[in-house]
C-alpha cells in the first residue's frame, strides 16, 4: 500500500512540475512565436502586395473583430498597414476562397482611395502544375488596378477554373471586410 | 571511470549512431544538408542533457516501478521546451525539421542514457555523459550531412564548392542515399578500429 501512495505520489509531482514548467515557457514564447509565423509565412506576400510604405507592415499590424463564429468567440482579421510618414495609404489583409481542393488563402492590397494594388497567394493545396497556376504573376497582375468594390471578375485561367474562382472570392472576401470595417482599418 | 571519461566516451567508443547504431530515425531523415543535421544534433543535446541531470537528480525518489514512465515524462517536456524555443527563435529550421523534434521523444538514445546511466550516477557524471553523448550525436549528424550536401547538391554549408562542372548526385538526398552514406561511414569506422587494434597489438 505504501509503495503504491508512494508512485502516486511521485508521478503526480513530476506531471504537475512538468506541466507547470511548460505552461510559463509556452506563455512566454506566445508572441514571438506569433511574430515568427506571420513573417515567414504572411510577410513575403504583405512585401509582395503593398510597396512605398517606410514602417514595418508586419510590426504594425492590428487585429480587428469582423463577427463571432457558433461559439460566440470573435473572429479576428489581421491587417497589415503600409504607412508614409505615419499615415496608413494602404492595408494589406488576407482572404480565403474554396479552390478546387480546400481553401485559398489570398493576400490583398488595398489602397485608401479604393483600388487593389496587387495580390498573393499564401497557401494552397490546388493541383500541381494546373490550379497552381493562379499563384503565378500572369494571374495575379489581372487584379492590379481594380476597383475594390463587390463582385470582382476576371477571366479564369482555362483547365484551373475552381482554382481562379477560388481566388477571385478570396479577393472579393477581403475588399467586403475592407469595405464594412473601413473606419476600423483605415 | 572519471568525469573526463564519461564525457569523452560518447566521441567514439559508444558514439551513438555509429557505435550503437541507435537513433537512427533522424539521423536518415533530416541529414540532407549539414547545418539540419547540426540543428537535429543540438536539439537532441539539449533534451539528452536536461533529461539525464533531472532523472540523475531524482533518482532516489522515483520508485522503480513507475521509473519509465516517469523518465518520459521529463524527457517530453523538455522536448516541448525545444521545439517551442525553435518555432519562436529558429522558424526556418523548425520548419525544415518538423515532426522530427517532438519524435526526440522517442529517441532511444535519450531514454537509453536515463535508464542506463543516469538512474545509476551522480548529477555531474549523468550531465558530462549527456553532454558528451549528445555532441558526438551532433557531430555524427553534421558530418553525415556535410557528406550528403557536397555529393547531393554541390555545397557545404550552403556555399558552392565544387567545380562547375560538377552534377549533383541527387541520389544522395533521397532517403536511400542515407542508408548509403551511413553504411560507408560505418564501413570507415571499422576500418580505423582495426588499424588501431592492429597497432596496439590488441586483437
Amino acid at each position: 500500500m505504501r509503495d503504491i501512495l508512494k508512485m502516486i505520489t511521485v508521478l503526480t509531482l513530476i506531471g504537475a512540475a512538468s506541466g507547470m514548467a511548460l505552461s510559463i515557457i509556452y506563455e512566454a514564447t506566445k508572441a514571438p512565436i506569433e511574430y515568427q509565423t506571420i513573417k515567414f509565412i504572411k510577410e513575403p506576400a504583405v512585401k509582395k502586395v503593398l510597396t512605398g510604405y517606410d514602417n514595418d507592415p508586419i510590426l504594425d499590424r492590428k487585429k480587428i473583430t469582423i463577427g463571432e463564429d457558433e461559439r460566440g468567440r470573435p473572429i479576428e482579421l489581421i491587417i497589415f498597414p503600409a504607412k508614409k510618414a505615419g499615415k496608413t495609404f494602404a492595408v494589406a489583409l488576407e482572404g480565403k476562397g474554396k479552390g478546387f481542393a480546400g481553401l485559398i488563402g489570398v493576400m490583398v492590397g488595398v489602397s485608401k482611395d479604393g483600388k487593389l494594388l496587387d495580390i498573393g497567394i499564401t497557401s494552397h493545396s490546388e493541383t500541381p502544375g494546373i490550379g497552381s497556376r493562379v499563384a503565378e504573376a500572369s494571374f495575379t497582375e489581372k487584379f492590379k488596378g481594380l476597383k475594390a468594390e463587390a463582385g470582382v471578375k476576371i477571366d479564369s485561367i482555362s483547365g484551373a477554373t475552381y482554382s481562379s474562382k477560388g481566388v477571385i472570392a478570396a479577393v472579393n472576401q477581403a475588399i467586403g471586410y475592407v469595405n464594412n470595417f473601413k473606419k476600423e482599418i483605415f | 571511470m572519471s568525469i573526463k571519461d564519461e564525457f569523452t566516451k560518447g566521441f567514439w567508443e559508444v558514439l551513438p549512431p555509429f557505435r550503437l547504431v541507435l537513433g537512427l530515425c533522424p539521423v536518415l531523415a533530416v541529414t540532407t544538408t549539414g547545418i539540419n543535421g547540426m540543428g537535429m544534433g543540438l536539439a537532441t543535446t539539449f533534451v539528452l542533457v536536461f533529461s539525464n541531470l533531472f532523472v540523475s537528480l531524482l533518482r532516489r525518489f522515483i520508485p522503480n516501478q513507475v521509473r519509465i514512465a516517469s523518465f518520459i515524462v521529463i524527457i517530453a517536456s523538455f522536448v516541448v521546451i525545444v521545439e517551442l524555443v525553435m518555432q519562436a527563435y529558429f522558424y526556418p529550421l523548425f520548419k525544415i525539421l518538423g515532426i522530427f523534434i517532438p519524435l526526440i521523444v522517442v529517441n532511444c538514445i535519450i531514454l537509453g542514457r536515463a535508464e542506463a546511466f543516469a538512474s545509476k550516477n551522480g548529477p555531474i557524471a549523468s550531465l558530462a555523459d549527456g553532454l558528451g553523448i549528445g555532441l558526438g550525436f551532433t557531430i555524427s549528424l553534421f558530418v553525415l550531412g556535410s557528406i550528403r550536401e557536397l555529393l547531393g547538391s554541390g555545397t557545404l554549408l550552403e556555399i558552392p564548392v565544387m567545380w562547375s562542372s560538377f552534377e549533383p548526385f541527387a541520389f544522395m538526398l533521397k532517403p536511400p542515399g542515407a542508408f548509403v552514406a551511413l553504411g560507408l561511414l560505418l564501413a570507415l569506422m571499422n576500418l580505423i578500429t582495426q588499424v588501431q587494434a592492429r597497432k596496439g597489438g590488441v586483437s
